[in-house]
């Protein structure tokens, strides 16, 4: 199942792959066997209880949750007997890979299934299977394609958040004064839920009337300071508050990085001469690459589903400048209970990111390779 | 020119070099503080503007009343309707009981969540930080991809698949159904993390242990652990504040059994207008233990995702 | 009553409080009943006054909002009609699940503490699950679709019978249950056939629902502002405009006006989408338009062709398009909840459309901005009505067309069929269900803050509310515009078929983009019709065309 052969650059090298006595090996296989069997009966036992082919039964799908769970044990119990040291390093990764099979793989599958019928939830006949016409018509679907486009541009925003994320970052790790008080405050916006903010900010702070953002607008000279008014202004609002949000979550990735920032290079970057400009875009940056990639991956994961504040603050408006794939997905799925379609535009969305992400990646690899 | 002139003027340029240098780091200093306060007045005032809205009436809120008894009298108004204000906090109060119980729904299950994912993340992502493995075609930079993936679908879609799979396996409405399903969300942010973690901490201590005769594991436990323990630390706090105000799939998968916080933050609006107050005082209180935990375990974040100091 | 119009109404009494007076009111109708002509019924008749009255004094007036120890003691006060139709005890065992709506920390928690009382004579536990009003429909729909229907007794709005009902999914009221609510009581738009599905009895009302008009009266009883009308050549006096033509024009007259220094703006427009609940506002300014009184239609024709693209509607489109350029800057991002709570009660504009909502919470101190100068009417009318079959624009005898849009019809209280098997239980939800619904128990929900609006003729009646301590002008006002309404003729009442929120949603969408011109007002119906069509064939043309013609009553 799995397989430790192949060895690579930093890590642990062949220490422990000892030959493992055939009895052990035995008893191993015999071990799994016999626990894929359990599985495999109890699995039958029920389908054919559900299709009524026989008479007897459980009463609902737990007893295969639990054989699952046994069989996923003698499967780890049984590497580690029959492969020896081997075993013992795939029990490091079997679990989360168990665990996360067993629970996506009903859902994905599904959800694919779904996404190819007609499913309106209201309607009387359920789900009629209608292969790929909620592909054609998603091509047809202006919404949709206005909020791929709108997704791009609020993608694009990520980068100015790592930029801030990355000085402020800077900022808590040089050598201050009431540290701690700035780092516990710089993390607090990322704790707020997003309901709560979309009201206590986007509606009640940056509110048109009476909200302090307005009024400080207002004194600053913009005469009437709508938030949400003209399409860009409402991307921007947005944006900002999003930021707001997930700025902490990037910044403490990259403080960590920097932390760990091996000291002799910097210093000896300062013999060199360096100032400080120069120091950071030839040592620190570089160095910090893989952290940021990994902040910036992550970021855009969150990004892609935002969601929730553009449903509470401005409903996709004004005239669709500000939605998201996520919140139109929302509405067609919940408010519209047309859940095929919801779930293959969802599909697609998946795809093109998994796609859009393993060239990001690969491209960022390279280059990181190469500046490290 | 003579040596003397040639030393005088270098010395001169040191003085004015001192003076620049002293000048540029005071406005270094400057610089710096000043942002930290900047930014320290853009995290904070919104949640400050949240807190003080608890405490203010309609009319406070919809002329946008800033400082307490200067320019509103606070009163308990969120607090009240919630029944923890001084005054109610010993009546009998169906808002109060509806609101600990979902208080204690959250904190159970996000605390439950976030460490079933440290436990088994964080041995994924020892193993593939240190091991080759081959997984079918899969290698361990796809293996990384494929939990980080699961991530991506939004949960409006997904929770309708997930209602049809916890009715089969009657988890509908458990804490223990919640739990594993805020495990999955929060897993590839905790793998990924402590991936970074692992790969900082040098391998050679690992090495020695092992020539010395430890298996993986016990250098895992031994050697390794205590060094990531702070990163694990850390990455429980984002998995923790993740699960906490996670509103999609409880809206949909709880009942009355296993009901969380968000899904009352948001009750606190509907056709009839908003209640500022108790959204407020809703949301405060929501975010209270998130700042409890993260004013205790804040050094640990910090140590924590800096392991590859330890040199 | 809603929260914001009982703090309203209790800070005007405030005042002008005047209790003696009302204790007096009381008195007197205590009098009046003793002494009436039917001496037979006098002692009962009396008994049930004074219940009344005492009810109203649940916490009373001016004391501020009710709590848990009142919704109880009002649940015990009104049990007598339970106990006439179960034995104490007699649903020992029982457990039920109540589904219904947290909206503000209301409706179901004042639900459980009605029925404390209830379950503690009866012997029954009651589970309770509690829902954000965002999440209502998607989750009730995705229960349906899923069978996973895990209560036996939902609050639910009128609108979702077609999903429900029109899937076998309630449990039809039993006699002795309409017996013990009397139904005759009920306004007369919510019985039969509005009240029934396909001539059966399932919901038992617990609020009624309807936009009423809401103006400010100092601007329309200005002299300076009458005087700049006159000046300008508008038409007619400067007052209340009373049909759509007047609400344009007074809409374009008050933009850069100002009243005590603040600046006026006349209608408020919700342009921005609100999960569907954004169409009513559309809908409450094309009745006048499109409910002609000779047609029972106005949405759909009777074939489910979307009338959305007539003549009618577009006109309405076109009122808003022609009226937004004189609203505030913000108000292309202004959904109903802005209009009303962040608008017109802390003093932007003059006029709305709502439901029974607009009075404020926030108005009720001293800094309040409009203070209590909001007068109440049904909604505007128009002097000419589209009629679908000629396609021409009639002008009636009798004066401008009126057509109160009666949104959302109002919550009620339904049974699931999953209780039919099962005698004992199916008696006990609907006796639950029945208690809350009860004549008595509806007169204080609809006084005090509950969510819920008055839906029966008996709560009408202005003498109570009087003799509750409330102040006869205002209420007076405010319960006309909606007897009125509930009451007219020819009331707009929404169609309840399968989906209809998904009509709403897909319809505030294109309009949305209508309203950022993108399109023009003709052109966006005609998407909003396409699409609607696309939702009619999804569900299954056949089928809503015959639950339509159903919910008309046809």
């Amino acid at each position: 199942m799995v397989d430790t052969s192949g060895m690579s650059g930093h890590q642990i090298h062949g220490a422990g792959l000892e030959h493992v006595a055939e009895g052990r090996r035995k008893a191993g296989r015999l071990l799994m066997r016999a626990a894929s069997a359990l599985l495999i009966i109890v699995l039958l036992i029920h389908v054919l209880n559900l299709t009524g082919v026989i008479g007897f039964g459980f009463e609902n799908w737990r007893p295969i949750l639990f054989a699952y769970v046994l069989w996923s044990v003698a499967l780890c119990v049984g590497q580690v007997f029959t492969r020896g040291e081997l075993g013992y390093r795939a029990l490091f990764v079997l679990p989360a890979v168990l665990f996360t099979v067993a629970m996506v793989i009903f859902p994905t599958l599904f959800g694919l299934y779904v996404g190819l019928t007609d499913w309106n939830l209201s309607s009387f006949d359920g789900r009629k299977f209608n292969g790929l016409d909620n592909f054609r018509t998603m091509f047809q679907d202006a919404f949709y394609w206005n909020a791929l486009r709108n997704m791009v541009i609020f993608v694009l925003a990520v980068l100015i958040e790592y930029g801030i994320a990355f000085m402020l970052a800077l900022l808590l790790s040089a050598q201050i004064r009431a540290r701690k008080f700035f780092r516990v405050v710089f993390l607090l916006p990322f704790m707020l839920s997003p309901v709560a903010v979309s009201w206590m900010i986007g509606k009640s702070l940056l509110e048109f009337r009476f909200g302090p953002a307005a009024t400080f607008a207002r004194f600053l000279g913009w005469e009437s300071p709508a938030f949400f008014g003209a399409p860009w202004i409402a991307r921007i609002s947005i944006t900002v508050m999003d930021a707001w949000i997930f700025i902490p979550f990037v910044m403490i990735l990259l403080l960590a990085g920097l932390q760990a920032l091996p000291r002799e290079v910097l210093e000896a970057a300062k013999v060199d001469g360096a100032n400080a400009w120069q120091s950071f875009w030839r040592i620190t940056f570089p160095l910090m690459l893989p952290v940021s990639l990994t902040a910036i991956i992550l970021r855009i994961i969150f990004k892609l589903k935002l969601a929730d504040i553009v449903i509470n603050v401005t409903a996709g408006g004004p005239g669709g400048a500000t939605d998201t794939v996520t919140s139109f997905i929302f509405r067609e799925y919940r408010d519209r209970s047309n859940v095929g379609y919801g779930s293959l535009l969802a599909m697609f969305y998946l795809v093109l990111i998994i796609i859009v992400l393993t060239l990001l990646l690969s491209f960022a690899r390279r280059r990181v390779e190469r500046v490290t | 020119m003579t040596a003397q002139t040639a030393n005088d003027t270098l010395s001169a340029a040191r003085g004015t070099d001192m003076r620049r240098v002293r000048l540029q780091l005071l406005s270094v200093r400057v610089f710096i503080y000043s942002a930290l306060i900047v930014w320290a007045f853009v995290a904070l005032f919104p949640i400050y503007w949240t807190v003080t809205t608890s405490f203010k009436t309609a009319v406070d809120v919809t002329q946008g009343h800033l400082i307490p008894w200067v320019d509103f009298i606070p009163s308990w108004k969120g607090w009240r309707s919630l029944g923890l204000s001084p005054d109610t906090i010993f009546q009998t109060s169906t808002v109060r009981i509806e609101f600990l119980k979902r208080f204690a729904n959250s904190t159970i299950v996000s605390v439950g969540a976030s460490a079933l994912a440290i436990v088994i993340g964080s041995l994924a992502a020892y193993g593939l930080s240190r091991f080759p493995y081959k997984f079918g075609p899969l290698r361990n930079k796809d293996i990384s991809f494929f939990f980080v993936s699961q991530l991506i679908l939004p949960p409006v879609v997904l929770a309708l698949p997930f209602l049809v799979l916890y009715k089969g396996l009657a988890l509908l409405d458990t804490r223990i159904g919640l739990t594993l399903l805020y495990t999955l969300m929060v897993l590839p942010i905790v793998i990924w993390i402590m991936r970074d973690q692992f790969m900082k901490i040098p391998i050679e201590l690992e090495e020695a242990a092992m020539v010395d005769g430890a298996t993986v594991w016990v250098a895992f436990l031994r050697i390794v652990m205590p060094l990531a323990l702070p990163g694990m630390v850390a990455a429980f706090i984002l998995a923790l504040v993740l699960a906490w105000n996670e509103y999609f799939f409880a809206a949909l998968l709880t009942s009355t059994n296993a009901t969380t916080l968000p899904v009352m933050v948001a009750s606190q609006t509907g056709s009839q207008g908003i209640n500022w107050w108790s959204m407020a005082a809703l949301s405060a209180a929501s975010i209270a233990p998130l700042v409890l935990v993260g004013l205790f375990l804040e050094r640990f974040i910090i140590q924590g995702l800096m392991t590859g100091a330890v040199k | 009553m809603r929260v914001s119009d009982y703090n309203r109404i209790v800070a005007m009494q405030q005042t002008r409080r005047d209790v003696l007076k009302g204790a007096a009111g009381a008195a007197s109708v205590a009098a009046l009943g003793a002494s009436g002509a039917l001496a037979g019924f006098a002692g009962s008749a009396a008994a049930q006054e004074s219940l009344r009255v005492e009810l109203l004094r649940i916490p009373g007036i001016g004391v501020g909002s009710p709590t848990d120890a009142d919704w109880q003691k009002v649940g015990e006060m009104t049990l007598a009609p339970t106990m006439a139709n179960v034995e104490e005890g007699e649903f020992q065992g029982v457990e039920l699940t109540f589904l219904g709506l947290n909206n503000q920390n209301l409706h179901n928690f004042l639900f459980r503490g009605f029925l404390k009382p209830w379950e503690a004579y009866t012997g029954a536990r009651i589970k309770w699950i509690d829902l954000a009003q965002a999440d209502y429909n998607p989750r009730l729909q995705q229960a349906i679709a899923t069978e996973t229907v895990d209560f036996d007794i939902i609050e639910m709005g009128a609108p979702f019978e077609g999903d429900v009902t029109g899937k076998g999914l309630a449990s039809e009221m039993p006699e002795w249950v309409m017996e013990q609510i009397d139904m005759d009581d009920y306004v007369d738009y919510l019985k039969a056939p509005v009240g029934t599905w396909d001539g059966k009895t399932y919901r038992i009302s617990v609020d009624g629902d309807a936009h009423n008009f809401n103006y400010r009266t100092d601007v329309f009883a200005d002299e300076g502002l009458a005087a700049a009308w006159a000046e300008e050549g508008g038409a007619g006096e400067w007052g209340v405009p009373r049909t759509w033509q007047q609400v344009q024009a007074a809409t374009k007259f008050l933009d850069g006006k100002k009243l005590n220094g603040f600046d006026l703006h006349g209608y408020l427009d919700a342009p921005k989408p609100w999960g569907g609940f954004g169409f009513y506002f559309l809908a409450s300014r094309a009745t006048a338009y499109a409910k002609h009184p000779d047609d029972p239609a106005w949405l759909f024709d009777l074939d489910m062709t979307p009338r959305i693209n007539n003549p009618a509607w577009v006109r309405a489109i076109q009122d808003i398009i022609d009226a937004l350029p004189h609203q505030p800057a913000d108000q292309l991002n202004a959904d109903p909840g802005t209009t009303a709570f962040q608008q017109f009660l802390a003093g932007t504009g003059s006029m709305l459309a709502w439901w029974g909502d607009v009075g404020s919470n926030a108005r009720t101190s001293d800094g309040s901005v409009i203070g209590d100068v909001v007068g109440f009417d049904i909604l505007p009318g128009s002097d000419d009505v589209y009629n679908a079959s000629t396609g021409q624009w009639d002008t009636l005898a009798s004066g401008p067309n009126y057509a109160p849009n009666m949104a959302y019809i109002g919550w009620g209280i339904y049974v699931m069929a999953r209780v039919d098997s099962d005698p004992v239980k199916h008696k006990a939800a609907w006796s639950a269900a029945a208690h809350l619904g009860g004549k008595d128990l509806s007169l204080w929900a609809s006084a005090y803050p509950s969510g819920f609006q008055p839906y029966r003729n008996s709560h009408f009646n202005i003498d109570e509310w009087t003799a509750g301590g409330y102040d006869g002008d205002f209420i007076g006002n405010y319960l006309a515009s909606q007897t009125n309404s509930y009451n007219h003729p020819n009331a707009a009442i929404e169609p309840r078929i399968p989906g209809i929120f998904q009509y709403y949603s897909v319809a505030e969408d294109e309009l949305a983009r209508i309203f950022a011109g993108e399109f023009g007002a003709q052109d966006g119906a005609d998407r909003i019709a396409a699409a609607w069509d696309r939702i009619t064939d999804q569900i299954g043309r056949e089928r809503q065309v015959a639950l339509y013609r159903a919910s008309l009553g046809l």
